[in-house]
């Protein structure tokens, strides 16, 4: 679901925003102050508005697909807004707390739902969930809050991998990594033959850096630890974060040094034209892939680097979650039962481009080897995370761009960037 | 000379006659923008006074905080860094600018061949949204792009770097773009100004034997002293406000080298979600503004009088 993660946002914003000065600026702020209206909907019996993020056009066909689907079974009426990605996450606490709210949501599972529900802003949807019992517990503990009730239902999820094309590892007589030995024997192979083994690309699209960060911390510290830091409950200058850092100072001098100029789209194409070796994504990636080269890519697993800690992936989850207050509740939990069953989730994936897995267990996924391997590689895993804003929040996300980025650049500084990180994330949290 | 005179003689028996009876029509469109004004401008400018002493992530109630905001301010090396860049932006983008215009006027200022096209030529990126400005940049800053090409044809590839991702040269990578637009537009600002000066008094300063120097010195820029306080408000404003262009190239980044106040203020709105601590940003900005323009103004003012 291609525009789901910070750096997609397509910054439709900054087009209203030309005229940002001090004055225009407070005000500006203020107007999300005082707004208190949100677009007039349903009634009681009216039709169910869902606000949706999902606005590349493939997605955004699927999704009016869905809609014209439920309205024509006649359990109830949607409608549909797709909203730029960029302006869709900055309203969004707005449209929640207006007082005549929309009444469902595309957006993440995990913290950042938590975090609307703590804030009693989400529709309990507990009695979606009864219907749902063939859902993984994975997902079903993602979709609860705090207080132990369902606010979130999700769609379909994706995963994170070092993708490479078939033909290239052929050509070069390389072969997958297991463990993080054999990835730095792999990536010094592939330097020798002249080709820059990482690729990356944080030119505007520095988040992608937090991939990094993700899985050699939940390889090296596991899971639990990562989340605890990312929810404020563990420090940043910790030892145990620094020892993430010297793992990773091991592969910097294999990353593409172009990386740091291009967004990871430009980085997409270098890794399918041969001018990297390898390319640690989301799948989402594939959007920007000419169909031709699809079947010639193949992915692994980040590296295993101890394997005493318990296995754990990245895989974002999408899915939707619903106003607290909704003037139509059961419409809502109707529409919710009908994207949570197995005909609009399989009619989803079908529909949009990118390379998911759908939440339902009994949906068929695509059966391309890819989304085969993709699959297993999740089922797999102990513990899934979801991605550094997605465990955290949109506001940490910064922080961590900037001090990733600026450790790519100054090793030597680690430890006065983890100080300044902490310090940032502080802020953060104190709100 | 005389057209002066004729028109100070009229005026205070016309206004005299004015302010007996203000006419109601007279009185709404003054009211009106006033009103509207008042509810889409200076409410939420005082607004913006209002949280930049509270705390608020645009959820819960504004809290009060006193001048908790200010104080973290006065100690954020990020902002101090931006503060540094803004001064940066300000003296090279305004003082190019100016620079660049001026001297663009005075080029085309005479009609001659094919000068409307370059005026035009100059003009053109002012026609372009900032946003695609940027894109059209960021092509030619890109890895072995346009900028690389032309270095490595000069034999200066040691030069080559990443633009726009080295923190060394991001900030000056973004006001180059931001020049190249705003140089057209101050030299039309300056071309209408150059245009109003009597050439009479060029005459005049050639007949008593003043040089080319002198005379762009003693009469062209006297002359333009009322376009001179537009042109300063319009690029005080404009440095201050420059978001869109650093906002589409680099995000402030790579770590919050090319950060402007602007920038700065709304990252820590809209993706820290800490709206008081940004009100309080934008309310420097807008005392900055403030006193450059303030400051302008005032001298002028004593000048003339």
């Amino acid at each position: 679901m291609s525009d789901f993660d910070p750096g997609r946002r397509r910054f439709l914003g900054h087009l209203g925003l030309a005229g940002l000065g001090a004055l225009g600026a407070s005000s500006f702020l203020s107007a999300c102050a005082s707004s208190a209206s949100g677009p007039t909907t349903s009634n009681g019996s009216g039709a169910v508005t869902i606000q949706s993020n999902l606005s590349s056009p493939q997605a955004k066909a699927a999704m009016e697909k869905l809609i014209e689907t439920f309205n024509a079974q006649g359990k109830g009426t949607a409608s549909l807004n797709t909203i730029a990605s960029e302006t869709f996450r900055t309203q969004l606490p707005t449209y929640l707390t207006s007082a005549n709210p929309p009444d469902l949501y595309t957006w993440y599972a995990g913290s950042v739902a938590n975090d609307y529900a703590s804030k009693n802003l989400l529709l309990d949807v507990s009695e979606v969930w009864k219907s749902l019992d063939d859902y993984p517990q994975s997902l079903r503990t993602l979709s609860t809050d705090a207080s132990g009730k369902q606010i979130f239902v999700p769609m379909n999820n994706y995963w994170w991998g070092f993708f490479y094309r078939k033909s290239n590892f052929a050509k070069w007589g390389v072969q997958e990594p297991k463990t993080w030995t054999e990835f730095l024997a792999l990536c010094e192979t592939l330097k020798s033959k002249g080709v820059p083994p990482i690729g990356i690309g944080l030119g505007d699209t520095p988040w992608v850096a937090s991939a990094w960060f993700d899985y050699l911390n939940i390889r090296i510290n596991g899971a639990p630890f990562h989340r605890e830091l990312l929810a404020g409950k563990q420090r940043f200058d910790d030892p145990k974060v620094k020892a993430v850092f010297t793992r990773w100072r091991e592969a910097l001098p294999y990353f593409d040094p172009k990386g740091k100029a291009y967004p990871f789209q430009e980085a997409t194409t270098a890794l399918l034209a041969g001018k990297t070796g390898m390319f640690l994504i989301g799948t989402f990636f594939a959007d920007a892939a000419p169909k031709d080269a699809l079947g010639d890519l193949d992915f692994f697993r980040f590296p295993i680097i101890d394997p005493a800690v318990p296995l754990a992936e990245e895989a974002p989850t999408d899915g939707f979650f619903a106003s607290a207050k909704t003037a139509n509740p059961t419409g809502t939990k109707a529409l919710l039962s009908y994207l949570s069953g197995v005909e609009a989730q399989e009619a989803y994936v079908k529909a949009s481009s990118g390379i998911v897995l759908p939440a339902n267990p009994k949906a068929k996924a695509s059966d391309s080897p890819l989304v085969v391997k993709g699959k297993a590689m999740l089922d797999e895993a102990k513990e899934l995370t979801q991605f550094f804003n997605r465990d955290s929040s949109d506001a940490l996300q910064p922080t961590a761009d900037t001090a990733l980025t600026k450790f790519i650049d100054k090793p030597d500084q680690i430890d006065a960037i983890l100080r300044e990180w902490q310090a940032g994330a502080e802020k953060v949290f104190k709100g | 000379m005389t057209a002066t005179i004729s028109t100070t003689s009229v005026t205070p028996t016309r206004r005299r006659r004015r302010s007996a009876r203000l006419s109601p029509l007279l009185v709404a469109f003054v009211l009106v923008p006033f009103a509207v004004e008042s509810v889409w401008v200076f409410w939420p400018a005082l607004q913006g006074f209002w949280f930049s002493v509270t705390r608020w992530d645009g959820m819960t109630p504004p809290t009060f905080v006193g001048t908790d905001n200010y104080v973290e301010l006065a100690g954020d090396a990020t902002f101090r860094g931006a503060l540094i860049n803004t001064v940066i932006w300000l003296v090279l983008f305004g003082g190019l600018s100016v620079l660049g215009g001026f001297g663009m006027a005075l080029v085309l200022q005479k009609e001659r061949r094919f000068v409307g096209f370059y005026r035009a030529a100059l003009f053109t990126p002012v026609v372009f949204s900032l946003v695609v400005t940027a894109l059209v940049w960021r092509v030619f800053y890109q890895p072995d792009g346009i900028a690389d090409t032309l270095l490595r044809a000069v034999g200066l590839e040691h030069l080559i770097r990443p633009w726009l991702a080295d923190p060394q040269t991001a900030l000056y990578a973004v006001i180059l773009p931001a020049l190249w637009r705003q140089i057209g537009y101050v030299m039309v600002l300056f071309l209408a100004g150059l245009k109003a000066i009597d050439p009479a008094l060029h005459e005049a300063a050639r007949m008593d034997g003043a040089n080319a120097w002198q005379r762009l010195r003693h009469v062209t820029i006297p002359q333009l002293k009322g376009v001179n306080a537009v042109v300063l408000s319009v690029i005080v404003i404009d440095s201050l406000r420059s978001f869109d262009i650093v906002w589409s190239l680099t995000k402030g980044g790579p770590y919050h080298s090319s950060e402007l106040l602007s920038t700065y203020m709304y990252s820590t709105a809209f993706q820290s979600l800490r709206l008081g601590y940004a009100s309080a940003i934008a309310v420097v900005i807008f005392v900055l503004a403030l006193a450059v323009i303030l400051g302008y103004l005032v001298r002028a003012f004593r000048e003339e009088a």
